[in-house]
């Protein structure tokens, strides 16, 4: 019955709480010239390396990984100490886990802009890097359990289950989002191809929202709030319920991110099913949150960390309950490819993820100095320019997301599109967007105010690096073993790797139904005789397409709405994407889609839209790529490009990566010539050319095919 | 809403099969609540208030 005397690691808690800060302003700096890029593309400075495609990847993987996720790792190591009476398992693994993230953080903060990109939304980072994530995950994990284990708290608090949930089910949606075949240090192939990376992917992407920015945090909500307000949790009956429902539910609403598209229906409607069904057990951490503070409201007055905890808690329910409607197909059709969709993830990130970050951040950095918040009034400050920040970035982009949905639909009384330019309403949506950037500039602003106001709290004092706390030994813990203690779920509360395990069995059960017949079943994907596989040239444009990112502004998937077929063609099937690793078909449309551009305008054409694209279409805010005319084509890597692609499965003949390059070179001769008719010289070996080449086959083949193609 | 629900050419076996998996697994998870001790829940929830049982003051 010996009082254990340990202390907590503080010194972990404060440098994830500094990365939290830096990263946070590096990424939501890296936005905000994002946004100004779409009203004013000259703000890519002229540079291949600064310019929107490739600094978008980099904006949202900062604030989703760097931002957001060393802000978990300060909640969570944090508050994991302190609920299981233990100091965390490992000082090296701590540090080795911290230092370890901040080094893949500055890996995809130079890879990115540089090009290397899989293309995968939130998932861009190339295979190196994503080995790396594993094994700094797992780190994280040896710590975590390591440290359950050695606890001496026998129950675990609703707070770590989350915790656990989020650490299971983030290995597996990466494990199996990464499955890539290298063809050099910085390039892959993924090994799934058109519908089916499609639907790993936004697998992956819809439970990355769930996994990474919701559970962990719901985890630190249930920590913090109580702690913040002095009161339990309002039910925690609820948060049990909400817990196992939110886990079990989140992972099969994937494929609402692909309605209308090629993915077979019968997946789209249990993606809706799921999505609708989200809308309780979201709630039922959004009221459970509310309610901790019911009778301490007078408490939300005066305490700026509980303004923000409030605010963030609303935030999530908004977010939470668009999600379901945005699922909706009628909403969909309107409200997908457009800012709408940005204006929800915002509401979320700034809302939700952000002020819950700040709340935590103003709450624990002057308790681990013991001392006093610096200022009461800049943080209060901070508070309400940031909440203005927020509605003037999303009530702007909701706007333009309304307007420029319904504009893409309308019809004139003759049955003609009413605007068959689409710039027309990408001009029509450009004063929201510079509102838009005030308004991150405005959020902006109170996150550097957080920054000085926490320095100088830091500044005030020195930290208690190791605090000393005092517990009985687990052993000991004295345990009323009456007959409900017995059940299966007290045993469970105490047995953290059959909860592990139990947590993996559910994700995988929705995981599994969802994946496993597109995979297997034939008739999901039918194939189409005339699609064939990319020629040499067409496949070096098709990468550097993906170099550029252009797949952050231009889908590649047309929907079978008139409003749609009417303005690009036929629309998409999925056998026409069988050869694609990875899939193209984008989340959103600053600019049109672009599956059937093939042949649609000349070779000139693109190439002087893409040297200057405001020659071609006035007011266009796509920014130029003069790069692609000076920059050689790199054909070096043509041969172990064409190899991996018959190893995924593509059928090259056998030996055409002997002659790819011959190919190759005949076939930019050709573009090179016809250029030359129109007065524009250019040599067969720029980048260009390839670009171009594959520009023109999009969407081509299935116009040659004579067989009649199955419905989606 | 309902429309798009009700066209789904034999593929109503997917939604209604999870359905019915997911309503299993919510009564379990509701039963299991039902029989929650009330003590264990007041002490559950009391975890985070209490964990600043630290003797940092004494160092103060």
């Amino acid at each position: 019955m010996q009082l254990e005397r340990f202390t907590y690691d503080n010194k972990i808690v404060r440098n994830f709480g500094i990365a939290t800060i830096v990263w946070g302003i590096v990424g939501m700096t890296v936005g905000l010239l994002a946004a100004m890029q779409l009203f004013k593309p000259a703000m890519n400075m002229g540079n291949q390396y600064t310019t929107f495609g490739r600094i978008r990847p980099l904006h949202t993987n900062a604030v989703i990984f760097a931002f957001v996720g060393n802000a978990i790792f300060m909640g969570v190591y944090y508050s994991l100490q302190r609920l299981l009476k233990a100091r965390m398992f490992s000082d090296t693994l701590s540090k080795i886990h911290f230092w370890g993230w901040q080094l893949i953080i500055v890996a995809a903060a130079i890879t990115l802009p540089l090009g290397f990109t899989t293309s995968h939304e939130y998932a861009e980072l190339e295979w190196p890097i994503d080995i790396a994530i594993t094994v700094i995950w797992v780190v994280f994990g040896i710590n975590m359990f390591g440290t359950i284990i050695k606890r001496r708290e026998r129950h675990l608090y609703v707070a770590i289950w989350f915790y656990i949930a989020t650490f299971v089910t983030i290995a597996v949606l990466h494990i199996v989002n990464s499955f890539e075949l290298p063809i050099s240090f910085l390039k892959s192939y993924y090994v799934y191809a058109g519908v089916q990376d499609a639907l790993v992917q936004w697998w992956y992407g819809h439970n990355a929202v769930a996994f990474f920015l919701t559970t962990p945090y719901l985890g630190m909500m249930y920590y913090f709030l109580p702690k913040m307000a002095g009161r339990p949790v309002y039910s925690y009956k609820l948060s049990i319920l909400h817990f196992w429902s939110l886990i079990f539910i989140y992972i099969w609403a994937g494929p609402h991110h692909l309605l209308y598209t090629s993915l077979p229906g019968w997946a789209q409607s249990l993606g809706v099913a799921f999505s609708i069904m989200l809308i309780a057990p979201s709630w039922g951490g959004m009221i459970n949150g509310l309610l901790t503070l019911r009778g301490a409201w007078d408490k939300v007055r005066d305490d700026v960390t509980l303004k923000f905890m409030v605010v963030a808690l609303t935030a999530y329910g908004m977010a939470t309950f668009e999600g379901p409607m945005l699922s909706l197909k009628q909403i969909n059709g309107i409200a997908h490819f457009t800012d709408w969709i940005v204006a929800h993830v915002h509401v979320g990130a700034l809302g939700w993820n952000g002020f819950l970050t700040f709340g935590v951040l103003y709450w624990l950095i002057p308790r681990i100095y013991k001392t006093e918040l610096y200022s009461k009034k800049l943080a209060a400050f901070h508070f309400w320019i940031g909440t203005l920040g927020i509605l003037f970035y999303a009530i702007p982009m909701y706007w333009a997301g309304f307007t420029q949905g319904l504009m893409w639909k309308e019809f004139t009384a003759e049955g003609l599109l009413k605007y068959p330019n689409f710039l027309a309403t990408t001009i029509q949506i450009i004063p929201m967007h510079v509102l838009r950037s005030i308004g991150g500039a405005l959020y902006l602003i109170g996150v550097i105010a957080m920054t000085y106001n926490l320095v100088k709290t830091m500044k005030a004092s020195s930290l208690l690096a190791n605090e000393p706390a005092e517990a009985m030994p687990l052993e000991k813990v004295f345990i009323n073993e009456s007959a409900t203690d017995r059940a299966w779920h007290r045993v469970l509360e105490r047995k953290p790797m059959k909860f592990m395990v139990l947590s993996l069995i559910i994700i995988l059960i929705g995981g599994m139904v969802e994946m496993m017949p597109t995979f297997t079943i034939q008739s999901n994907v039918p194939t189409i005789a005339s699609v064939k596989p990319y020629s040499a040239l067409e496949l070096q444009g098709r990468d550097l397409y993906i170099r550029e990112g252009c797949v952050n502004c231009h889908s590649q998937t047309v929907r079978p709405f008139r409003s749609e077929t009417e303005r690009y063609g036929e629309y998409s099937k999925a056998g026409e994407f069988v050869y694609d690793h990875p899939f193209l078909w984008g989340s959103k449309r600053t600019g049109p889609d672009l599956h059937r551009i093939g042949g649609k305008y000349s070779d000139a054409w693109h190439y002087n839209h893409l040297v200057d694209p405001t020659s071609m279409s006035p007011g266009s805010i796509m920014p130029p790529y003069p790069w692609l005319v000076t920059q050689q084509l790199d054909i070096s890597t043509t041969t172990s490009k064409i190899n991996a692609m018959r190893t995924l499965g593509v059928p090259y003949a056998e030996g055409y990566e002997q002659q790819a390059n011959q190919d190759l070179q005949i076939q930019a001769e050709k573009i090179t010539a016809e250029l030359k008719q129109n007065n524009i010289k250019v040599k067969s070996d720029r980048e260009i050319v390839a670009i171009i080449a594959y520009l023109q086959r999009l969407g081509t083949d299935i116009k040659a095919n004579k067989q009649p193609i199955p419905t989606n | 809403m309902f429309n798009q629900l009700k066209n789904l050419a034999g593929d109503e076996y997917y939604l209604i099969s999870s359905l019915l998996v997911f309503m299993l697994f919510f009564l379990i998870v509701g039963v299991y609540l039902l029989k929650l001790n009330k003590q264990h829940i007041q002490m559950m929830s009391e975890l985070p208030i209490q964990d600043q049982k630290t003797i940092a003051n004494e160092e103060d």
